[in-house]
Parts: structure tokens; C-alpha cells; sequence
């Protein structure tokens, strides 16, 4: 049970650090100066996702596979008694692989929905000021993914990555599935 | 305890009386709609004794209202207690349903406002809710309100004590297994006391360590050692399999208290009867009422939408499809007319079907109120089924004044607006001069069913077991050759094959397996799905699937294991309809190579019969080989595989009767199909035909290419 990798109980004194500072330090910065995001990578590729667009991140969740007409649908996952369809990310960013994702994050709103990724590098708070091109304007290029799922980018010790729009990947999952999308807006921070 | 049951009893007096009276009027308005229909003298007797028990109740807690009215009605019925048929007039019966009218507005009265602390019950409503018009109802619009009232009604009265009706039996089930459930904590607590024992051992083991009076080298150290894990291994054993059972007699609770939410759709049949009894009154017509279905389970919110409705649907029935008593002496008809309410469970939806043998509706008189709206252009002709669907669209009903025709109308638009309102689906099927039948079908939120528990290629789904028809065992050859046709032979019969792995997109393995064929019936079809292995049978409540999740047809909804991990629940309809189609896409690929069509094998001695079958056979595809005796039938049906016998039955040597039983008897031919074609056209033959094992016969005096053709694409594989 001892440190097998280094690298993990490093990232686990890391995130217990980060979260213990989360309290100590006054709730303003939360809102004003500051981003609560997961960085993850799905289909090998690094993303962040904004911790208030999500209502959970749960590991190893048993999927149910659903057949139907759509691949990105991965299945049905059971949480307190609700059934709630998987998409997976990758295959949202149109870059899927085989391997199974083994992450899923609940997306904040209705009707449940749960968005799979492959790894969970970690939970960072990064400045607003880090965030480059927030809101993507049209004509941008690199990575943006179908239907406007990446907004903007996020500068973070060990490279930039994308931040992943859970909003507008719901957006393409409604468009996907063929479910209007519900009127009232995620909050969206 | 007898504190609280006291107290309980001074706040709420009537807390009781209210389950009993509400039970004894639905006895009573049900006896009252029996009386009326077929007088018997049981059903006096038995209307008697739920008035005098319920006039004794009322007494005990004072309510007079009821008790009087009670008392009136058995005056009424006490002539006529003695008469073997009784006969009571007109105007008692409609006495008999008013007095129970008012009874009904009082006990439902009692159960909607939750009477208020220390103070008494309102011993009279304001305003007395009807559920009926009390008097023969004179216009259109005074029916419409007398059944607007009646869905107030029934929505107070559902919102207010469904859940005192829950049948008693279901809550008796529901008690049992919590008893059951209970007595699975006892093995848990005694594993806890084992814990505290052996963790008292431990404790003992390590302070005599930490001492030092003994170490590890120690002999008995490493017996106590050894005993305490094997003691534990074992105690981790009998805890697994005590939360197990615990687990599973929970999920049985909860499938039973799920299914107590869900009520019998025959708990809306008594107020449907009663709209039929009374519009037959109305327009002096005599109406006999059938329902059939009650048992169908579904949440009571969606069967009082769905009341409501349809109490406009049996009305609208009587009022406009029936005809009046000449026309119908005249039609031929008997003079009774039926109103005929049909519920039936298919897959997750609920059918609710209503048959008249009324006039249908009038095209006609249709066509004029749609030109007159404007809804149709004059000299259009949208046909039959077009200006049918005109009633459905709404519009027609706008028309000024009542007539005939907006009549129907409004009743249509209530129940479009209910199939809406449920995301359900309504039509009319109108035979002119027959009757017409109105059919809603709504699809079920939650609904409690017995599911087949079957796996195949690693996953476990459940299928409705009402589908079921029987599950036969396929040893690896059979799978094979059933999984590379798509067909299975079954009792004399080719049904299409479907692997159910492969209906699920899932890869099966590549190495034949024995498995089960599932043999489903749906839609009037029958077919077999092939699993690896049945997993038991279970009571289970299955929920739509989320939103956001469409699914191939052959997934009906899903429900929740004992993990809480979703488990998919198979639709029999699109499992059928998925069989069949690959089925018939396996034999119109047969040309292209992919699934080569199996050669038939013809067995006559004439050469004229042999040549006239091979022509008929090549020319729609099939290759052909030929025998001229049964002798030689059989060598070449062992070392070739057919996938039809086509056999005379008078032949030199062994005869077609014998081939046909002969090839039934080898394991290696019994799958394949025999058709006995022949000149004897006697049912003994035929009989003969049948036992020895074929799947058809065709006599040759009336020998039709097509017929033969057709049993053939039943039937070849």
C-alpha cells in the first residue's frame, strides 16, 4: 500500500493540499479572481472543465451499454436510483478511441446527463487572468471541437489546455440525441 | 401506545370510517350498475348488505347524511328481496342511483379537506360533488358539465385516498417480504458479535506480543495466528452471504412498494359502466357494457387522465354510434347495443380501446361540418381514413350549435388532448354501419413486470416475460447452424432466428456454444432469440429510458439491479420485428453469397412430378437435388445438408410417411423441414403426415406453384 508511484501520493498531498487552502483562504477569490477546474485528458488529449458547470466526478461507475444509433453514447450508469446516459467526451471532441473512459463527470442541469473521460490529471484553481480567448470567437482554429464545445484555453503549469463548455457539449448531446434543449440556461460562470 | 392510537382517534374520528365507506360505495355503485344490467336476486341480497353495514357505520360516527340515505336505499330494495328475478321499475333504479350518487358525494366529501384539529368534520359539503348528473341530462352542454364534474371528482378522489385502496392483498405481500428482509439482519448481528470475539482475540495476541511473553517464532503464537484467519476468512464469508440474501429481499420490497403505486386500470370501469348506463337512459337506447383488462397496473395519475377521457368515448359511443332501437331491428342488429372497453398492456404502453357496434360515423355529415369550417376544400376527398383523422385534428368540434357531429368532436378533442398530455397516441378506426373503435395508447412510466433474466455475450438483460412462449435448449450445432440461417426449426414450424447478441451490437464469441433459443411472441409473430443462458426470472419495475439516450427498437426500458447499476429491459415487439427482419434480409442476401440459400432436396418416384417441382424451384432461386426413391432420399440427405425435404408420399420401397419419420429420428436431419406432397388429400393422411413429423402438406390434385412457393419461404432455411 506505500507509495507504489511517487508521482501518485505526490498528487494526492497536491490535491489535499489544494483543498485544505480552499477553505483557509477567503471565499471571494472564489468568484472574483478564480476558476475552480478538473484538468483531465480524454481520448489522450489534455482538457480542463469548469468545476461549476458539474455536479459530480465519479470514477469506475459500472456502464451499462445501450445499443443505438449513436457511438458517443457509451451507455446507462445508476446513481441513487436514477438512470443516467454516458457520452464520451472524446468522441463528443470527435477524436474517439477504443479504450474505455474510466472518469465520468455529471454535467450541472437536466435532464441527467454524465460525460466520460479517460484520466483525471487534477483539480486546479487557476486565475482569470490565465484564461486566453475566453468564449471562443468564431474563425479560431486550433481544437475547437464540433458544435463549439471548447471555450477558450487555459494556461496552466505544464502547457495550455482547452476548456471543455459542459453547457455546449449538452447542447450538442440534445442536438444528438434529438431532444430539445431546455430553456433555462446552465449557470454559467 | 395506546396513547398515540388514542390520540390519533379524538384528532381524526373518521380516519376508519373513511377506508370502510369508500370500500362499501364502490361496492354499492358497482351492485347498482349489476342490478341494472342482469337483476338477480343475489345482487339484491348482496346491495342490501352493504347498505346496512354501511348505515351501521355511519351511525357509529355520526354521520347522518349517509346513514339516512342508507336507510332509504334499503327501503327500496327490501320489496324486492324475496323475488327470484327481482323487477324493480324505472324510477327505483334511478332512485337507487341517486341515493348512491349522494352517498358517494358524502364519503368523497369526508376524504378531501384533512378535517382541521378539534374541530369537527363539516357534517355537510358546501356544494356536494357529483359524479354523475343527477337527472337525466336534457343538452350536450348540461352532459359536458355533469362530466367535467365527474373528472373534478375523480381527481379529488385520487389525490385523497389511493392510498388507503391499495388492495390489501398487495400490502399483505409487502409485509411479507419486509418480515423476510427483517430476519435476514439476524445472521448480520451474530456475525458482529464473532467480530467482537475474534477482534478481543486479537487484541489478547498483540498485548501478549507487545509484552514480549510471546513473538512471532512463537508455536502457538502462529496457531492463534492461523485460527483467527481462518475464523475471519470465514466470518467474511457468512457476512457476503447474509448481505446478499438482505440485498435481494430489499429489492423485493422495493419492487413490491413500487408496484403499490400502481393501480388496476378495472378501478376506472365502474365509473365508464356508469356513463354508459346513464347516456343509455338518456337517449333510451339499451346498452350493454364489456370490459375487459382490469388487471393492467399503471400510476394512477395516468388512468384518471385517461378516465376522464374516456368517459366522453363510452358517452360519445352510446349517444352517437349507437342507433336507435328500429334502425337497428332494421340493420339487422341485435337491439342491445355494446360499448366494449379493452385494456391491454403492450410493452411499455397501455392500449385502451373502446368498440361500438354502433352506425360509425358519419362521412358524410363529416365531410359538410369540414367544408363548413373551412378544414377542407370543397371537392377535396382526403377518403375514408383522411376525414376520420379531421375529428382527431380538432376543429370540427368549433362548429356552431350542437349537432350531431361537434358532439362527437368535443369528446375527441378531450381525448387528443389527453394522448398529448401523455405523449400519447390516439386513432379511429370507423367501419361504416359496423362501429367504430377508438384507440388510445399511451406509454407507461413505470410499470411492474415479470422479466425472463437471460445473458448472452457477457451482458444480462431482462426480457417481459408475458412474451415468453417457451425456451428451448440448442446444443453448439444447433446455435451454429440457427445463428448462420437465421432461422430455427421449432415444433413443425421455421421461426426467423435472432442472436441476441447481436441484437445488442455485442460481439459473441467466436467459439460455437450450446446455448437457448427464447421463443417470443408479439404482434400475432413468433420468433426466436438465442441467449447463452437463462439467469431466472424476477419481478421487476421497469421506467422509460432517460431522456437523451436513444436506443435501438429491441430495448424497451431499463430498471435497476441489485447493485443499482442499470439493467436493460428487452421489447418483445422489437426483438420480433428485428427477427423477422433479419430473417427475411439473411434470404434476400442468399443470392449475394453471404449466407448461401440451403439446396432442397426432392424425393418422387415419378420423373414427371420430379422434373415439374425442380422447374418451379430453380425458376424462384433455390438449387435443386433429386432422389427417386425414399432409399435414395435418405443417403443424400446424410451426406449433404438441405434445408428442405420435399417427399411423395407413394413410393416403391420406404414410403414419404417413412422419410419423414426416419429423418425426424436422426439428430443430424431432424432440423430440417419436410413437406409431404401427395395425391391422397384424406385427413387421415394429413394426420399421418402430421404425427410422422412434417411441417406441411400440399396435395397434389390442387397443386398451386404459389402455395407451394409459400410454405417453402416459410419453412426453408
Amino acid at each position: 500500500m506505500t507509495a507504489r508511484s511517487g508521482s501518485v501520493s505526490r498528487r494526492v498531498d497536491q490535491l489535499r493540499d489544494d483543498f485544505d487552502r480552499s477553505f483557509a483562504e477567503p471565499a471571494r477569490s472564489h468568484d472574483e479572481e478564480h476558476l475552480e477546474l478538473l484538468t483531465v485528458r480524454a481520448g489522450g488529449r489534455p482538457y480542463a472543465i469548469k468545476l461549476s458547470q458539474s455536479s459530480g466526478v465519479h470514477p469506475d461507475r459500472p456502464v451499462t451499454p445501450l445499443p443505438g444509433p449513436l457511438p458517443a453514447l457509451l451507455g446507462l450508469a445508476g446513481f441513487a436510483g436514477a438512470v443516467v446516459p454516458v457520452y464520451d467526451l472524446a468522441a463528443l471532441l470527435d477524436h474517439p478511441v477504443a479504450e474505455v473512459p474510466r472518469w465520468l463527470v455529471l454535467a450541472a442541469g437536466t435532464p441527467p446527463l454524465g460525460l466520460a473521460f479517460h484520466e483525471l490529471d487534477g483539480h486546479v484553481r487557476a486565475a482569470v487572468s490565465d484564461i486566453i480567448r475566453e468564449t471562443g470567437q468564431d474563425g479560431e482554429d486550433g481544437g475547437r471541437g464540433r458544435g463549439g464545445t471548447l471555450r477558450g484555453l487555459v494556461d496552466l503549469p505544464g502547457g495550455s489546455r482547452p476548456i471543455i463548455d459542459i453547457p455546449a457539449a449538452r447542447a450538442l448531446v440534445h442536438a444528438l440525441a434529438g431532444h430539445a434543449q431546455a430553456t433555462d440556461e446552465e449557470n454559467a460562470p | 401506545m395506546c396513547h398515540s392510537v388514542q390520540s390519533v382517534m379524538t384528532r381524526d374520528p373518521l380516519r376508519y370510517f373513511r377506508i370502510e365507506a369508500k370500500e362499501l360505495v364502490d361496492q354499492i355503485s358497482a351492485g347498482v350498475l349489476d342490478l341494472d344490467q342482469q337483476p338477480e336476486a343475489d345482487v339484491v341480497a348482496r346491495l342490501l348488505r352493504f347498505a346496512h353495514t354501511l348505515k351501521g357505520a355511519a351511525r357509529v360516527v355520526r354521520q347522518q347524511e349517509i346513514a339516512d340515505r342508507a336507510h332509504e336505499f334499503e327501503e327500496v330494495l327490501v320489496p324486492h328481496r324475496d323475488e327470484s328475478t327481482p323487477a324493480l321499475p324505472a324510477d327505483q333504479m334511478r332512485e337507487l342511483l341517486r341515493l348512491n350518487d349522494e352517498i358517494s358525494g358524502f364519503v368523497t366529501a369526508l376524504s378531501a379537506p384533512a378535517p382541521p384539529v378539534a374541530e369537527p368534520a363539516p357534517a355537510e359539503p358546501e356544494e356536494p360533488i357529483r359524479t354523475v348528473p343527477l337527472n337525466a341530462p336534457t343538452t350536450q352542454a348540461e352532459v359536458d358539465q355533469a362530466h367535467v364534474d365527474a373528472e373534478l371528482a375523480r381527481g379529488a378522489d385520487a389525490a385523497s385516498d389511493r392510498p388507503e385502496r391499495a388492495a390489501t392483498a398487495d400490502l399483505d405481500d409487502l409485509l411479507d417480504a419486509i418480515g423476510e428482509a427483517s430476519s435476514r439482519i439476524a445472521p448480520l448481528r451474530d456475525g458482529g458479535r464473532t467480530l467482537n470475539r475474534l477482534h478481543r482475540n486479537v487484541e489478547t495476541l498483540g498485548e501478549r506480543m507487545r509484552v514480549g511473553r510471546t513473538t512471532v517464532s512463537d508455536a502457538s503464537a502462529r496457531t492463534s495466528v492461523r485460527r483467527l484467519a481462518g475464523e475471519l476468512g470465514a466470518l467474511g464469508r457468512r457476512l457476503t452471504d447474509a448481505v446478499d440474501q438482505v440485498e435481494r429481499e430489499l429489492d423485493e420490497v422495493r419492487g413490491r412498494a413500487e408496484g403499490l403505486r400502481l393501480v388496476p386500470a378495472g378501478s376506472i370501469f365502474t365509473a365508464l359502466r356508469r356513463a354508459v348506463r346513464d347516456a343509455a337512459e338518456a337517449e333510451g337506447k339499451p346498452v350493454r357494457f364489456q370490459a375487459s383488462g382490469a388487471d393492467v397496473r399503471m400510476g394512477p395519475h395516468l388512468l384518471n387522465l385517461i378516465s376522464g377521457a374516456y368517459l366522453h368515448v363510452v358517452r360519445n359511443a352510446v349517444v352517437h354510434g349507437i342507433e336507435p332501437e328500429k334502425q337497428r331491428i332494421a340493420a339487422g342488429k341485435p337491439v342491445e347495443g355494446t360499448v366494449a372497453v379493452h385494456v391491454e398492456r403492450r410493452g411499455r404502453y397501455a392500449e385502451f380501446r373502446c368498440a361500438d357496434d354502433g352506425r360509425g360515423f358519419d362521412l358524410a355529415a363529416l365531410r359538410r361540418t369540414a367544408e363548413e369550417r373551412g378544414l377542407l376544400a370543397p371537392g377535396l376527398d382526403p377518403g375514408p381514413q383522411g376525414l376520420i383523422d379531421l375529428v382527431l385534428h380538432g376543429g370540427i368540434s368549433t362548429a356552431p350549435g350542437v349537432t350531431e357531429v361537434a358532439g362527437r368532436g368535443i369528446g375527441m378533442d378531450v381525448v387528443r388532448d389527453v394522448a398529448l398530455q401523455l405523449g400519447g397516441e390516439v386513432s379511429i378506426a370507423n367501419r361504416p354501419g359496423q362501429g367504430a373503435t377508438v384507440r388510445l395508447i399511451v406509454p407507461l412510466t413505470l410499470l411492474s413486470m415479470n422479466g425472463l433474466i437471460v445473458e448472452a455475450a457477457g451482458t444480462t438483460t431482462t426480457m417481459p416475460l408475458d412474451a415468453v412462449r417457451r425456451c428451448v435448449r440448442l446444443g453448439p450445432d444447433e446455435v451454429a447452424t440457427a445463428t448462420a440461417t437465421a432461422r430455427l426449426a421449432h415444433e413443425r414450424e421455421v421461426l426467423p432466428f435472432l442472436p441476441l447478441a447481436q441484437a445488442l451490437r455485442v460481439p459473441a464469441g467466436e467459439e460455437p456454444r450450446s446455448g437457448v433459443a427464447v421463443v417470443l411472441t408479439a404482434d400475432r409473430d413468433t420468433v426466436a432469440i438465442g441467449v447463452d443462458r437463462l439467469a431466472g426470472i424476477s419481478t421487476l419495475v421497469a421506467r422509460p429510458l432517460p431522456d437523451l439516450a436513444p436506443a435501438a427498437p429491441v430495448i424497451g426500458s431499463v430498471s435497476i439491479d441489485l447493485d443499482g447499476n442499470p439493467r436493460l429491459v428487452l421489447d418483445a415487439h422489437g426483438l420480433v420485428a428485428e427477427a423477422r427482419q433479419e430473417s427475411t434480409t439473411a434470404r434476400g442476401d442468399a443470392a449475394a453469397a453471404a449466407r448461401p440459400r440451403m439446396p432442397i432436396l426432392v424425393v418422387d418416384d415419378s420423373l414427371t412430378t420430379r422434373m415439374l417441382e425442380r422447374s418451379i424451384l430453380e425458376s424462384a432461386g433455390y438449387e435443386v437435388d433429386l432422389a427417386a426413391s425414399g432409399e435414395e432420399g435418405l443417403e443424400r440427405a446424410r451426406s449433404r445438408r438441405y434445408g428442405l425435404y420435399l417427399t411423395d408420399i407413394d413410393m416403391p420401397g420406404i414410403d414419404g410417411f417413412t422419410f419423414v419419420a426416419r429423418t425426424r429420428a436422426d439428430p443430424q436431419l431432424a432440423h430440417v423441414p419436410a413437406i409431404l406432397v401427395s395425391s391422397r388429400a384424406s385427413a387421415e393422411d394429413r394426420r399421418r403426415g402430421a404425427e410422422a413429423g412434417a411441417s406441411a402438406y400440399v396435395v397434389k390434385g390442387e397443386f398451386n406453384q404459389e402455395e407451394l412457393l409459400t410454405h417453402i419461404r416459410r419453412l426453408i432455411l
